[in-house]
């Protein structure tokens, strides 16, 4: 399979294909990455296309120094920075706006959100970086430009307060609790 | 938890979970995690909460390329079609002045002073993610022989590994570190046993322990062997290929043998920088055959063709099944 950083670099050279290859790869991992932060999936799918965009107006310049993983997410990050500003100066509210569709049951994701909110944002995005969009430690330091010994701290806090949560609010509310240690269904290849 | 009786940090114990802690490391943390029931129980933990995270799947829309992406896709490429056809007569003109080739020249030095200092760095910060060519033989080296040889161990459970031949990566290649007793060899592959297309085919940071049985031992061991002796001898990957097809015609390599598998329950392996440690798996090997006839990557089938060979010289398929345990008898990540 042809790599990232390769397919980044003939889109460079004008591949229109390696473009789509890039576009398939990355289409549904971005999705996610805004559909996790933000409670409105048109939204999402709007970003998910500004990102793409900026690839495209910035592809001259872009360098093999990064992943293109972190580079994508590094614009996404931005994006999503000004979209939250966006959100503080107008009159709409995200939680008005439509929940995110899921596949997993309500429940599921609801448990999993009400204790993700109840992390500091900044311990929050890195734990979310990690877990959801598998960067590294490394790439995660990158992107938001603290050092990786920090990354590392404030990962290992927010988890055991992510645990401390979940075992306070399966012990209040025993019904909300999806079954516990269900896996990840997706599958990665081994090579 | 006192330092004085774990010698690794809680936060060290996250990052090997992370599959973020070098190789040596990792086999520490492996070492001890074995034995401390205290941090056995804070691995658990750790997995819970990232298994209860799973379960906040998003899906999103099956869509193409929507019509701005399009739009914008084809305007850029128009651009640069028409940026190649117009350049020629400005280059003609710009280069009849020696001032112009002086200050090439100088841009020249620069970029290859940057790109020299860049891929210095990434290597010294070990986040290179891109591996064009072989580097240096002793970055594929372990430099603690006994590290290497719990490496090799820890594919399998222990009941397997105790009594397996050792084998380690030296500078001419594998070489038994202790004699076995029961057909089963365990050691830990190196990044040259991906296809020959990966990615990974030249990543110095993949360590991957696996333990052959009998069957394999006498069958798949071999291949690993040649392809380590080439990668030592700087053959290149076309004369690598040449070699192995010529070596399966002429019998030098010899044909799966029925019943060649391995274990591959190493937690503390880094399989490629995608996967990291992956999870606990056993793998069969055969001539080739058709995956449908062992339901492989059917729906909820757990069985996975693994691509390892496939469009590659050697006339092997090999089915990859997950277990649900690592070696040290922990519970891993179910996929």
């Amino acid at each position: 399979m042809t790599s990232d950083e390769a397919l980044m670099l003939e889109f460079q050279g004008g591949s229109r294909a390696a473009f789509e290859e890039l576009f398939a790869r990355y289409h549904k991992p971005l999705y996610g990455f805004f559909g996790r932060r933000l409670n409105n999936p048109e939204r999402a799918e709007d970003l998910v296309q500004e990102t793409f965009l900026a690839v495209i107006r910035a592809a001259s310049r872009y360098e093999p120094r990064a992943s293109v993983r972190t580079y994508l997410y590094g614009i996404a990050l931005k994006l999503l920075a000004a979209e939250r500003r966006r959100f503080l100066t107008s009159s709409t509210s995200e939680q008005s706006a439509p929940e995110p569709k899921t596949g997993g049951t309500p429940e599921c994701m609801l448990w999993v959100r009400q204790a993700l909110e109840k992390l500091d944002g900044p311990e929050r995005e890195i734990l979310m970086l990690r877990e959801y969009e598998q960067l590294s430690y490394s790439d995660i330091a990158e992107l938001l430009r603290i050092p990786v010994n920090t990354v590392r701290s404030r990962l290992f806090r927010s988890r055991l307060a992510l645990k401390s949560y979940l075992e306070s609010e399966a012990k209040s509310n025993p019904a909300l609790r999806p079954n516990a240690g269900q896996p990840h269904p997706g599958r990665r290849g081994m090579q | 938890m006192s330092t004085n009786r774990h010698p690794i940090e809680r936060e060290e114990l996250m990052a090997y979970l992370d599959g973020e802690l070098p190789a040596d490391q990792a086999t520490e943390a492996l070492s001890h995690l074995e034995l401390c029931a205290e941090c056995q129980t804070l691995v658990a933990d750790f997995r819970g909460v990232s298994q209860e995270l799973m379960a906040w799947e998003v899906e999103s829309p099956d869509v193409g390329i929507p019509s701005e992406i399009n739009a914008a896709l084809g305007e850029r490429l128009q651009k640069r079609e028409a940026a190649k056809v117009g350049s020629p007569r400005l280059i003609n003109r710009v280069m009849t002045s020696r001032w112009v080739w002086a200050g090439a020249l100088a841009i020249v030095c620069v970029v290859v002073g940057l790109t020299l200092l860049l891929t210095s760095r990434n290597r010294n910060e070990g986040r290179s993610t891109t591996y064009p060519s072989m580097a240096s033989i002793e970055q594929y080296l372990m430099p603690d022989r006994n590290a290497e040889i719990a490496l090799a161990r820890s594919a399998a459970p222990q009941s397997i590994s105790s009594d397996a031949e050792i084998m380690v990566l030296g500078w001419r290649g594998y070489e038994t570190a202790i004699e076995g007793k029961n057909g089963f060899v365990c050691m830990v592959e190196r990044s040259w046993t991906s296809p020959f297309n990966s990615a990974q085919f030249w990543n110095p940071k993949v360590r991957v322990p696996i333990c052959l049985n009998p069957a394999g031992a006498r069958s798949i061991l071999p291949l690993t062997i040649k392809r380590t002796e080439m990668v030592l001898a700087g053959l290149s990957k076309a004369q690598m290929i040449d070699s192995i097809k010529a070596g399966f015609d002429n019998k030098e390599l010899p044909a799966p043998e029925p019943g060649a598998m391995c274990y591959m329950m190493s937690r503390a392996g880094y399989l490629n920088d995608a996967v990291g440690h992956f999870v606990p798996h056993l793998m069969f090997y055969f001539p080739l055959t058709d995956k449908t006839s062992w339901g492989a990557d059917l729906p909820d089938s757990p069985v996975t063709l693994n691509p390892q060979f496939q469009g590659g010289p050697e006339p092997i398929t090999e089915f990859v099944i997950p277990v649900a345990k690592w070696s040290d008898g922990t519970a891993a990540p179910v996929m």
